[in-house]
């Protein structure tokens, strides 16, 4: 059952650009029935961030408020507990954080750095970015600290000490039930993206890199290196379990699709599973997003337009495989629907953001909640 | 001297870093830097919607893109854009958005590489062809575009009228 689509945003119009683009998806954060969502948009001029909260018992989005003073890109937020926010941000080329309300923005680096994202579990809040490191970027995970308002950085360390010998970027983090900090990224050292992750008892030393795909890289007769795979998000899944999703183009004559793997138990990432269902085959399948709670639901999220216009579909874990693809009543049909954002809460209730675009009256960033039946 | 030398090395260093894929030795740059020269030069834009890695396009820039011929053509005549279809790098669209060169691939619903993109001077989209193809298509591609053939038919239509 889904609630009636409520609108996010205050400000539309045709020239402004609306976007939901960040590492991880992280978009939406859900703190003690409080909603968050941040988004980047030009309606001051140039690229700025926001963030808008609905309390929880109201009915709609608070105004929002301006994360940034300079230019401003892929914006993240997750759930500190009873209604507050760490939101993090790209800004003059700098990854920032703050806590929200209240709290003012700090520097979690001052090497040139983009694509931040962040993520919380067993009381430990974490943040990933990609940071310039001689003639790449290379991901860098660091520990925050929540010190009543204050937010500061207590530990900040590269996933591999050796420099990277081709670019990383677009990091997504997942802490599961026990502690542990699952990282991934895209990793281009195999002359193609691939996605990488590592994973840490501690937060501190992370394991040497596997790959999520088990698609091995390689030239098609002496050419090209490999099909490429970008954009991996990752969720802490059940007890102990981890998800990730990416968009993998090993069809490329149908573009992108949804593929996943697990990690159950502390089990390594394993085998590779479409997401999609038959009738999402010959499309091409973008923004995708894992979504899972500690109660051991799992989800993905993308869009397509196999309808004839971009729709945002879900799928949900069935045990072995992903179940049929089913489009989300209030983002699809007419129009353009794309761009989700989503998080289960502990309720089990699922927050889906996502964009509406119409080039005459402008893009709205809309919302609902679905519950189980 | 020195101090020189190493920018230049330093700025090839980024242009392979960046530009991942296009064909070696013609002057593509990145979709700011086309569309500003463009509007400058009135040559019609030539956009190579790559993926770094991929065998179509590594196969394309050997079987096609190596002909010198086709190469001072388009090199003469159009500005050369290279984007590189999962890149974080930001461009901006001739509406103002900024976006990045991935979602390039979004808005033009690129199902695969190479995708190539002919474009007015202005950045207005005057049509798209995908995959690999051949030193006489690029020709045809080029007299369709450059005769302003595009306005008054389709390229099939184009096509085959051709004698």
């Amino acid at each position: 059952m889904w609630s009636e689509a409520l609108t996010v945003n205050s400000v539309q119009g045709a020239q402004v650009f609306t976007h939901l683009e960040s590492a991880n998806r992280q978009g939406i954060a859900v703190s003690g029935g409080s909603v968050g969502v941040v988004w980047e948009d030009n309606r001051d001029g140039s690229p700025q961030c926001y963030l808008a909260i609905k309390p929880e018992k109201r009915a709609k989005f608070q105004s929002e408020i301006r994360l940034s003073q300079t230019e401003c890109f892929e914006p993240v937020v997750v759930a500190l507990g009873a209604g507050r926010f760490v939101a993090a941000w790209e800004e003059a080329g700098q990854v920032r954080a703050r806590i929200v309300p209240g709290g003012a923005a700090i520097r979690l680096t001052a090497v040139e750095s983009a694509q931040v994202t962040l993520a919380v579990g067993a009381g430990k809040l974490y943040a990933a970015w990609a940071e310039q490191a001689g003639r790449f970027r290379r991901i860098v995970v660091a520990t925050l600290k929540v010190t009543g308002g204050t937010l500061g950085v207590s530990l900040t360390q590269p996933v591999e000490a050796a420099a990277p010998v081709d670019e990383q970027g677009w990091p997504a983090l997942a802490v599961a039930g026990n502690g542990h900090v699952t990282v991934a990224w895209e990793d281009r050292r195999d002359r193609h993206t691939v996605p990488m992750v590592s994973q840490s008892s501690d937060g501190l030393d992370f394991a040497s890199p596997a790959r999520l795909t088990d698609r091995k890289s390689g030239s098609s007769d002496g050419l090209g290196a490999g099909t490429g795979a970008m954009r991996p998000t990752l969720t802490a899944w059940g007890k102990l379990g981890v998800a990730a999703v990416w968009l993998d183009k090993r069809d490329f004559l149908s573009g992108y699709d949804v593929y996943a793997a697990l990690v159950e138990a502390n089990h390594p990432f394993g085998r590779n599973i479409k997401v999609q269902d038959g009738f999402g085959d010959n499309m091409v399948q973008w923004h995708a997003k894992a979504v899972g709670d500690t109660r051991g639901r799992l989800l993905a999220v993308w869009d397509d337009a196999r309808d004839g216009t971009p729709d945002v579909w879900l799928a949900e874990w069935k045990g072995d495989a992903f179940g049929d693809n089913e489009a989300i009543p209030a983002a699809s049909g007419a129009g353009a629907q794309s761009d989700p954002v989503a998080v289960l809460d502990e309720l089990g209730h699922l927050h889906l953001v996502w964009l509406e675009r119409d080039e005459n009256r402008g893009t709205r960033i809309r919302y609902v909640r679905g519950v189980p039946r | 001297m020195n101090v020189i030398k190493t920018l230049m090395m330093a700025c090839c260093l980024w242009a392979t870093a960046v530009l991942a894929d296009p064909p070696p030795n013609y002057p593509f740059v990145n979709f700011d830097a086309g569309l500003k020269a463009a509007r400058a030069s009135g040559k019609p834009i030539f956009l190579y919607f790559g993926r770094y890695g991929c065998a179509w396009c590594d196969h394309t820039n050997k079987k096609t893109f190596s002909d010198a011929s086709l190469k001072m053509l388009y090199s003469d005549h159009y500005e050369l854009v290279y984007v590189d279809a999962e890149s974080g790098r930001r461009l901006t669209l001739p509406s103002g958005e900024r976006i990045t060169e991935a979602e390039l691939g979004v808005r033009l619903q690129a199902f695969a590489t190479p995708l190539f993109v002919y474009m007015t001077p202005q950045g207005d989209k005057i049509m798209q062809i995908p995959g690999f193809k051949t030193v006489q298509d690029f020709r045809d591609f080029d007299r369709y575009v450059r005769g302003g053939h595009y306005k008054q038919k389709t390229l099939l239509e184009f096509l085959g009228g051709k004698s």
